[in-house]
């Protein structure tokens, strides 16, 4: 079913394009505006979806079991290429995924302009300038519990849940990731590049255009670094252990595919 | 250069609303005293109104912002010292929990580039988060402060007056507290009147200064009476209990490093240093003078081993610090519950 209707979008995109393509050049329709993207994001362990509700208990790479109750973080910087050439960024584009609530894993760019784009890029955390001027708003609002008060600055990424392997009396790890300066390297901002993989995203008025995408933690508990529950099972401060886990959700992310019917 | 920043000091005073004063003029809620420098906190962006300043003012005596609703702001930072909490070493939270610093004074604060005795608080407008989210100060989430604000029967018409709209935001909130701790301004003390020709000083005050100048003044800078520098004063020999500076920074040079504070008003704000640890000023005096503790990070200008100074220089110099106290700002109407 999903396989032939992913066929079946293809179909459908191979043929657009060419004729997109060829109308765009002698008649510009006048549909052909900027559209709205939707980049569409789904929290896996592996193989399964994040179940939030903590009865799903997963193994990382060091052989740990562990649930999740809580995982929240920023996407910002939201930038559209084709092949190596910047084609847009969306201005102020902040976003705070929470798992706990499934519309905000749906993060829409609105006013992308016509276009054929091959990648999509965006930051993982939050520019220092925002972390430096002041109570912000929106997705940016600090009583969204994604700022730390003691020392100023926006948690990046949020996971927390349950695991045997966690010294703590309620067997509870939380990692808290976050740390904008770059002084003392602690900058955990990482930067995602998604690419299409050979395929192209058709931006062209109001016609519906999707990226879907995986974000999975059992990477970010093993890709690159091993992160051990039992070695240390809270970690709620920039710096340190922070930028191991920030080198692992940069790689958390895969191209899954396109809607672009 | 400088012109552009007399224009934009003069729109900031454009800007700010002014206030009755008790002398029956107006007086402007925020303006820049003879001889400081422009304030770090960008006025422009949040001009002060007499709603703004009323909405802040509500909120700072409002003990809404704690869990229980037993903790305000102005239970911890009281008028009649200069915003500090009289005769406490450490800060006082719900439940009757300690912190492990002391509460600081507060005045002036538009001019700090950093907050908190280690800095880790890096704009005005975020400083309340710290205590409202602290465990052992306020212990709330300023997703409950909003709900609770929005549920009031006062607020919502509040928020309304001073912002122009009823709609309680966290930038709202912390936008009108700036506006009212903001305007704290301390520069009008016998220092002060004597800098300005005013008044006279006594031979003990005017050898405390010249005392202060030549052996305070490289980290206690005048005008505001501190370099906003953070350096080890020589308290302890190592830093297990508080890392200071280091929690923030994470730099092995920085343990033990604390905030230089204003010594404006500093006659009031006792008990002194970061854990409050000393009573007096005499206290302090001779900490200074034999009582420094060596260590990696010891600030270079103690690393001689202290201040010399004899028992008639310590007392000149506690002297001329009582001149500091400013009165008018602690009987100031505008700032009282």
């Amino acid at each position: 079913m999903n396989k032939s209707k992913l066929v079946l979008a293809g179909l459908c995109l191979i043929s657009v394009s060419f004729f997109s393509c060829k109308d765009d050049k002698e008649d510009p329709a006048p549909s052909s505006g900027p559209g709205t993207v939707t980049l569409d994001i789904t929290n896996v362990a592996g193989a399964v979806n994040v179940d939030e509700t903590g009865g799903t208990y997963y193994t990382n790479s060091s052989g740990e079991s562990f649930n999740v109750s809580k995982l929240k973080y920023y996407i910002s910087k939201v930038q559209f290429y084709n092949v190596d050439s910047m084609m847009y960024e969306m201005p102020e584009s902040y976003f705070l995924v929470d798992e706990s609530n499934q519309a905000t894993t749906k993060l829409e760019i609105p006013d992308v302009p016509a276009g054929s784009y091959t990648s999509v890029r965006f930051t993982i955390g939050v520019d220092s300038t925002r972390n430096v001027s002041g109570a912000q708003t929106g997705a940016l609002d600090p009583a969204n519990d994604m700022f730390w008060g003691w020392s100023s600055g926006y948690i990046f990424y949020k996971i927390e849940g349950k695991s045997p392997a966690s010294s703590q009396p309620d067997s509870s790890f939380m990692y808290h990731i976050g740390g904008f300066k770059n002084s003392n390297s602690t900058n955990a901002n990482r930067e995602v590049e998604i690419d299409f993989a050979g395929e192209s995203l058709i931006v062209n008025g109001a016609r519906e255009a999707e990226i879907h995408m995986l974000a999975d933690v059992l990477k970010v508990f093993s890709t690159p670094n091993t992160i051990s529950i039992a070695a240390f099972n809270t970690h709620m401060a920039p710096g340190g252990n922070a930028i191991l886990i920030a080198d692992n959700y940069a790689q958390m992310f895969s191209f899954e595919h396109l809607h672009n019917d | 250069m400088k012109n552009t920043l007399g224009i934009v000091g003069l729109i900031v005073v454009l800007l700010s609303a002014c206030s009755k004063s008790e002398d029956g003029g107006t007086k402007p809620f925020f303006y820049i005293p003879d001889g400081f420098p422009d304030p770090v906190y960008q006025f422009q962006n949040n001009p002060v109104t007499p709603e703004g300043f009323a909405l802040g003012k509500k909120l700072f005596y409002d003990p809404i912002l704690s869990r229980d609703s037993t903790i305000a702001c102005g239970s911890c930072h009281q008028q009649f010292v200069a915003f500090a909490h009289s005769d406490h070493r450490l800060s006082h939270g719900i439940n009757n929990l300690l912190g492990n610093r002391n509460s600081p004074a507060l005045f002036n604060i538009a001019w700090f580039p950093n907050f908190m005795w280690d800095g880790g608080v890096n704009h005005l407008e975020v400083q309340p988060l710290a205590p409202i989210g602290n465990p052992v100060e306020m212990d709330e989430t300023m997703a409950n402060v909003i709900m609770k604000l929005k549920r009031s029967n006062s607020y919502p018409a509040l928020f309304e007056a001073a912002f122009g709209s009823d709609t309680i935001t966290t930038q709202a909130t912390m936008r009108a507290m700036a506006q009212f701790m903001g305007s704290m301004i301390s520069a009008d003390s016998k220092y002060d009147k004597y800098k300005d020709g005013k008044v006279n000083f006594t031979n003990a005050e005017l050898s405390g200064l010249q005392l202060f100048r030549a052996k305070c003044e490289s980290c206690h800078k005048e005008p505001l009476l501190t370099d906003m520098s953070f350096r080890n004063n020589g308290l302890d020999a190592n830093f297990n209990k508080d890392a200071g500076r280091a929690k923030i920074t994470t730099l092995p040079q920085d343990s033990g490093l604390f905030r230089v504070p204003s010594l404006r008003n500093v006659v009031l704000t006792y008990p002194y240093m970061h854990d409050g640890r000393l009573e007096k000023l005499m206290d302090v005096m001779n900490h200074y003078h034999s009582g420094i503790q060596l260590s990696s990070t010891l600030d270079p200008l103690l690393s001689t081993g202290g201040i010399p100074l004899t028992a008639m220089e310590k007392n000149d110099l506690i002297t001329f610090l009582g001149t500091l106290t400013d009165y008018t700002f602690i009987h100031d109407n505008r700032f009282k519950e």
